[in-house]
This record gives C-alpha cells, sequence and structure tokens, in this order.
C-alpha cells in the first residue's frame, strides 16, 4: 500500500482550518469570549463615569472621558482575545491532542498561524462590542471619522497578534494551561505600563519613564487618536512600527519556544 | 526497499533517567508487531522518538524510509498515529475532526469528503459522525482516533496501548480492525501495549521492554517455547511454604509468584504433575489451590525480568 503523495501541505489552509476549528470552539463555548468581551465593556463604562472630570487635566486633548477610555478598553479586549491562542493551545497540549497536530506533516508556523488568526478572529468580537456600548450608550466621539475607527480594529488586531505569540511562547515553554497567569501578568503590567489611562504629562517618576519607552504607549496613541482628532501619519507610523516590531518579536519567540514542545 | 521501521542503539534520557536504552528493532514490511512492557518502561517514549514527537537523546531509527531526526516530515507524511489516551478535542464532532485530520495532510477538499466518510464507515461511526466527541463512549474514541490516523493511507501505523481502558467488548472490536487493516491493506503496525493477551494476539513478532531495555525479542510461539517447561503453581499456607518449596525443587526450577504460592517449571511436562502432588503430600504439605500453565508471554516476561507484569497472571 501507498501514502497519498501529497506535495508539502499548503500552510493557508492549515491556518485557516486552525481559525475554523477555534471558532466552531467559541460558537460551541461561548463563555470562551465573555470575559475579554465584559471586561473591556466595564472598563469603559466604569472609567468614563468614574473618571468623566479627569479631562480637564492637561494632556487629555478632548472633553469627555470616554473619548479616552474607550481606546484603552479596545486594547485591553484585544489582548484578552489574544490569550485565547495561548488557552487554546495550553488546553491541546494537556489533553494531548497537539500531539495530533505536531505528528501531521505541517510547518509549525502554520499551526501557530491558525492559533493566531483565531484569536485575530476573537478581537473583532470585544473591539466592535466596546465601540458599540462608547458610541450608542456613552455618546463618544469620533472626529477621525472612519479612518479613525480603521486605526482602532488595526491597533486592536495588531495587539491580539503580539499577545497571541508571547502568550504562545509561554504555554509552549512550560506546556500548561496554569502558565497563562505568567501570560496575564505581563500583559497586565506592560498595558499598564503605558499611555492607556494618563497621558505621558500625567504621568510622573519611574513610570512616566517606562511609559515613554514602552511600545504599546504608540499603539494606544495610534488607536486613540480618532478619538481625539484627525488621523495623522504623524501619529499612526510610530504605531506601526511599534506593532510589527512587538509582532516579529513575539513571533520570533512563539516560533523558538514551539522547539520546547519537542523536548 | 528497506524495513519500514529500522532502530538501532535508540536512547532517550530525561535528566538522569534513561527511558529509553541503546534499542535495537526492525520491523518488516506489513508486520503487526508488538511492543510489550509494563507501565513506565518506556514504549510510549519509543513511539514518540520514532513518530518524531520526541528527539532521541543518541542513536538512529528510520521510519518508511526516512531518518525521524534528518526528515521528519518525511516520516510525518508516510505515518499514522493513535497515540495514549486518544487525544481528542470533545468539542469537536468525528467529520469535523476529520476533515480537520485531512487538511492537516494536504488532502484535497473534493476526496477528503468521501475518505472521511469512508473511514467513519470502516469503524462503524457513521451514525455518531456529526456528534460531538465528548458524547463518545471510550470506545467510539479509540475507533474514532484510528479513523483520524489513517486518513492519509499511512505506511506505518503506530498504535500507542490502543485498548487501554476500553470493556472487553471495544477491545475485541478494536483487535478486529487492526487485523482488517493489516490484511486489507498491507499496513505496517506497531503496536504498544501492556496486555499480554493483546500481544499475543495481534502481534506477529513481539519485543518484551523493561526499564527501557528490550530484554526478548520475537515470535510469540517462539518466545514461550524458549521459556521451556509449563508453569505449576501450588498455593499454600505461609507455614508450609518452606516445606513446600523443598518438596518442589526436585522437579523443576522456581520461578517468582505471589505471595503463598510456589511455581516451577515442570521439567516432565505436564504428565509429572501428580508426582509433585505425591511429594507435597508426602512432606505433609496443606495444598489450597493447584494450576498448571503452559508458558505465556507473562512467562516470557517474568523469565527475562525475574517479576510478573502488572494485570498479569502470578
Amino acid at each position: 500500500m501507498s501514502s497519498f503523495d501529497s506535495p508539502q501541505v499548503p500552510s493557508f489552509a492549515v491556518v485557516f482550518a486552525g481559525i475554523q476549528r477555534g471558532l466552531i470552539r467559541l460558537q460551541r463555548i461561548p463563555s470562551l469570549i465573555l470575559p475579554a468581551v465584559l471586561m473591556p465593556i466595564f472598563f469603559v463604562v466604569a472609567f468614563s463615569g468614574s473618571f468623566a472630570s479627569i479631562v480637564e487635566l492637561e494632556g487629555y486633548e478632548t472633553d469627555k472621558a470616554v473619548n479616552w477610555m474607550t481606546a484603552w478598553a479596545v486594547m485591553q479586549g484585544a489582548a484578552f482575545s489574544g490569550m485565547g491562542a495561548g488557552g487554546l493551545a495550553g488546553t491541546d497540549l494537556e489533553n494531548g491532542f497537539f500531539d495530533r497536530l505536531r505528528v501531521a506533516p505541517t510547518r509549525p508556523m502554520a499551526l501557530i498561524g491558525g492559533l493566531v488568526g483565531y484569536c485575530v478572529c476573537r478581537a473583532l468580537i470585544p473591539i466592535t462590542a466596546v465601540l458599540i456600548v462608547a458610541f450608542a450608550f456613552l455618546n463618544a466621539d469620533m472626529p477621525g471619522g472612519l479612518l479613525g475607527v480603521v486605526m482602532v480594529y488595526l491597533s486592536g488586531v495588531g495587539m491580539s497578534v503580539v499577545m497571541s505569540f508571547l502568550v504562545l511562547g509561554i504555554v509552549f515553554t512550560f506546556k500548561t494551561l496554569k502558565s497563562l497567569a505568567i501570560a496575564q501578568i505581563i500583559m497586565f503590567s506592560s498595558m499598564f505600563l503605558s499611555v492607556g489611562q494618563a497621558p505621558i504629562q500625567a504621568i510622573e517618576g519611574w513610570l512616566h519613564h517606562v511609559a515613554a519607552v514602552n511600545p504599546i504607549t504608540n499603539v494606544i496613541r495610534m488607536c486613540r487618536q480618532g478619538f481625539l482628532g484627525e488621523v495623522t501619519w504623524a501619529t499612526t507610523q510610530p504605531g506601526l512600527i511599534a506593532l510589527l516590531g512587538m509582532m516579529l518579536g513575539t513571533g520570533i519567540w512563539a516560533r523558538i519556544r514551539y522547539k520546547k514542545v519537542d523536548a | 526497499m528497506s524495513n519500514p521501521i529500522e532502530v538501532t542503539e535508540l536512547s532517550r534520557s530525561f535528566g538522569n533517567l534513561r527511558a529509553v536504552d541503546s534499542i535495537n528493532l526492525t520491523v518488516t514490511s506489513g508486520e503487526v508487531f508488538g511492543f510489550l512492557g509494563p507501565n513506565g518502561a518506556g514504549k510510549s517514549t519509543a513511539v514518540r522518538m520514532l513518530t518524531t514527537l520526541l528527539k532521541p537523546t543518541s542513536g538512529s531509527a528510520r521510519v518508511a524510509g526516512f531518518d525521524v531526526v534528518g526528515d521528519p516530515s518525511a516520516v510525518r507524511k508516510k505515518i499514522g498515529v493513535a497515540l495514549q489516551d486518544a487525544a481528542i478535542d470533545p468539542l469537536m464532532t468525528g467529520n469535523e475532526l476529520l476533515r480537520l485530520q485531512c487538511v492537516l495532510h494536504g488532502l484535497p477538499k473534493r476526496s477528503s469528503l468521501k475518505r472521511c466518510g469512508d473511514l467513519l464507515e470502516r469503524v462503524g461511526l457513521t451514525a455518531a459522525g456529526d456528534r460531538r466527541v465528548g458524547t463518545y463512549s471510550g470506545g467510539m474514541r479509540r475507533r474514532l482516533d484510528l479513523a483520524l490516523s489513517l486518513v492519509h493511507e499511512p505506511e506505518v501505523l503506530f498504535l500507542d496501548e490502543p485498548t487501554t481502558g476500553l470493556d472487553p467488548t471495544s477491545r475485541m472490536a478494536l483487535w478486529e480492525e487492526v487485523r482488517n487493516l493489516n490484511k486489507d491493506l498491507g499496513t505496517t503496525v506497531f503496536l504498544t501495549t501492556q496486555y499480554l493477551e493483546e500481544a499475543d494476539q495481534l502481534a506477529e513478532r513481539i519485543a518484551i521492554i523493561d526499564d527501557g531495555k528490550i530484554v526478548r525479542e520475537g515470535s510469540p510461539a517462539s518466545l514461550k517455547s524458549a521459556v521451556g517447561a509449563p508453569t505449576l503453581r501450588v498455593d499454600v499456607s505461609e507455614n508450609d511454604l518452606p516445606l513446600a518449596r523443598k518438596a518442589m525443587s526436585h522437579f523443576g526450577e522456581e520461578r517468582p509468584a505471589r505471595r503463598n504460592r510456589i511455581a516451577i517449571g515442570l521439567v516432565s511436562g505436564t504428565t509429572g504433575i501428580t508426582d509433585v502432588l505425591k511429594a507435597l503430600d508426602d512432606a505433609g504439605v496443606e495444598i489450597h489451590h493447584v494450576e498448571l500453565d503452559e508458558p505465556s508471554l507473562d512467562d516470557v516476561f517474568a523469565d527475562a525480568t525475574g517479576r510478573r507484569l502488572e494485570g498479569g497472571q502470578v
């Protein structure tokens, strides 16, 4: 008997199948996405109300707290969605299904791509939900127009890719779902040590210095610009560079740590 | 054409633990090869190396003509793997998992649909194909796992303890399926098991592994005949053990046995049992139970290691 003489398995098909599998699981257990949707909605509602007057401080560049907080909540939701890649890979590693994927003649990056692609699709849900709540119920503005909305989605999707790679690297290293706790600590600390909640002028001491060099600061600025005014290349370019740099770095990290699964 | 599996001095260590210790194996085309050993003997580690999931510490292995370290992708195209515990996503349906498996092996979409239907029929899961795997019984999961490992018509099929945890009916159904696969398609099967009966029933040749080392290799019949005499087991009270041991020692060499039992390889064969019973009676030993067995694979294992296999008769 002979095996099917299949050529090298096309990676795009494997990526698509990975995305499809993730979405099927999501459809069957919708609670998988609930924290990533509810938490940013809670953020934008609670912070916009509690800190309504904070925009009177220098640096906020808007007269409504919701315009500031929506971008922050979008980034939180997108980053949380990125955790889904680690959740799925961790589950597969623990129950052994990941071995079935690994023993197929596919490229590792195709398997990783499927997990990341799934998280990009996941991220669209909280991003859209936060925007709906912000515009429909909290009276948010978008002076940047359609381009501003595009920036929100671009930043959110980019952040979910970065977080997916990062979390996958961690899960591949420890081969357990429990390692998601480490990923959460890294995610929260990197997000909070940025201009997510306050403009750089309002941040003091070492936090100011960290926020200034934190690449996530540039991504949040790119995401937020449409809520504060016109979309400009001067704000978009550093955000794109930061995103691409983080994607490259975390992507290499995930690929390197994938080898650890073999160990 | 080279043999489907050729293993030379293959070893794998985890820290100070040598899980697989310089094993050598050759499996010929179309053969069902049994890899028998107790839990923790190194069976799964060996399979994981042969299926490219784990890198060897030293030695080499070629599967379907390709080196497992040098050309893992080529090996993966040629092998089917059903690992321990039927690792299947319980949220997916049987059909969805089979289609995913087809994509992973690069099968064209059109032929995939037919292939999935054929495989579900082959393993008797057509009616359950659209049900979530989480609702399947253990036997159904194993059969689906087997189907998943067959989507690309592998030359070599690795089954890692395929019937562990299954009820006897499901176990026999799976044995039948493995036999059919081997007979109908000529698939070479590498089967690991801790069940003596499974190895005896399915495998044409067997390697017994213990503490990472292969301690015996050959056909079940040749291995059993090499052990020699049938085993006579006599249960006595603890106080009578020294007397019984002494009386029975004239009839053959003592073999490992459980507490309050003495086992010997009966040199004179089955006809010698009356002489042994008479000797025990003369010695004043009260006999509680007597058994006489032709050599089994468990005897082969005991002969090689001085221990009985878990679950094996002692």
